[in-house]
């Protein structure tokens, strides 16, 4: 057993004794009832699992949780999709998601909105030209698998969200 | 001489009987009776080459950008590669999954450093004798000097993991510390590759 503190959405977690065999996807879908955050291939192949995970510095990146023990995570501080709309107002990317009726069934959805929203963040730090936009986006989504076929749109919503605000992600 | 040819014989073949289980390492000892300097030290390399060659070792250094696994040595599922500085591209880093120890549960191995050997040190689909051409060639073995070599194998904390894999991982031949040690003995004789 180990102890595991993490933040969540903006909300701490424990500490709360876990077994050191128990993997992220069941601490956060048994122990927490975040089942936004979905348990695919437990490869860590199809990516549905994937979440955000803050660093201090303000950069963010996705890892999987189905191959990852969940002590691993002690100490920072992630987000899932329960946690991208606020106060009820769903995201920018949420939005473009809908718009483009990303999804059909909507098993891998979680984890191409938290890779899309890395996307954006890392570009808001680190703009690229517009020339590479498209390649750029799907380097990013790369490793998601959607068996309903759905890349091309969720290509376009990520694509819309950042036409949408060229200056802020575009040289 | 003849003694020495015969044991040299004995240690080079693959099919000997008397030859020693894939799992273990001949020490350098067993080859003092090769009298011929060259030979001998052709020889330590060719038993170190049964750990150079092994899937442990040689799923990280791939000829491509992808790192392969498991002992069939299949490419490395889910899709990942290289990336400039050996731990991958940038939404798919080596420490995302793999941790500072083994994660048993799902089967994915850990080490703090884990990460992939740069492209030129690439050894896959390449013969024993030009892996210690390779290995010798500072400019394909990260700029390191023969003793770095042997400091490598013998002691690198990600490259001892290889006899310590857990899980259903064949470990590497022998240990760490036989592996340096022929190694060591390979550079004392000259460092002659094998043909």
């Amino acid at each position: 057993m180990t102890t595991l503190s993490v933040t969540i959405n903006g909300r701490t977690y424990g500490p709360t004794e876990v077994r050191d065999e128990l993997t992220m996807n069941d601490y956060l879908r048994e122990y927490l009832g975040l089942t936004g955050t979905k348990f695919g291939c437990g490869a860590a192949q199809c990516l549905s699992c994937a979440v955000i995970i803050d660093n201090p510095g303000g950069t963010s990146y996705t890892s999987p949780t189905c191959i990852v023990p969940a002590v691993s995570f002690n100490g920072k501080s992630i987000r899932t999709v329960e946690g991208h709309a606020k106060d009820g107002e769903l995201s920018a990317l949420q939005k473009a998601f809908i718009d483009h009726f990303a999804f059909q069934c909507g098993y891998c959805t979680a984890g191409f909105l938290n890779e899309g929203q890395v996307l954006l963040e890392r570009l808001a730090r680190k703009r690229v030209p517009r020339a590479d936009l498209e390649k750029t986006i799907a380097e990013a989504l790369d490793g998601h698998l959607c068996r309903c076929t759905g890349y091309i749109k969720y290509h376009e919503a990520v694509r819309e969200v950042i036409l949408a605000d060229p200056q802020r992600y575009l040289l | 001489m003849l003694a020495a040819t015969a044991l040299l014989a004995m240690l080079m073949s693959t099919h000997a009987a008397s030859d020693p289980p894939a799992e273990t390492l001949a020490t350098p000892e067993r080859f003092a009776a090769i009298a011929d300097t060259a030979t001998r030290s052709a020889a330590l390399f060719t038993e170190a080459g049964k750990v150079l060659t092994h899937p442990r070792c040689m799923n990280c250094h791939p000829a491509g950008d992808r790192p392969r696994q498991g002992d069939i040595q299949r490419l490395h599922q889910p899709p990942v590669a290289r990336g400039e500085d050996g731990f991958g591209l940038p939404a798919m880093r080596c420490p995302i999954c793999h941790q500072a120890a083994n994660f048993d549960p799902a089967g994915v191995p850990g080490n703090p450093a884990w990460h992939l050997a740069p492209h030129e040190m690439g050894w896959e689909g390449r013969t024993l004798a030009q892996i210690c051409e390779q290995i010798k060639d500072p400019a394909r073995n990260g700029g390191r000097s023969l003793e770095d070599i042997v400091h490598h194998v013998g002691e690198d904390h990600l490259v001892g993991w290889a006899w310590a894999p857990g899980g259903d991982r064949a470990p590497a031949p022998g240990t760490q510390a036989q592996a340096g040690a022929l190694l060591n003995a390979w550079v004392q004789t000259g460092a002659t590759c094998p043909n």
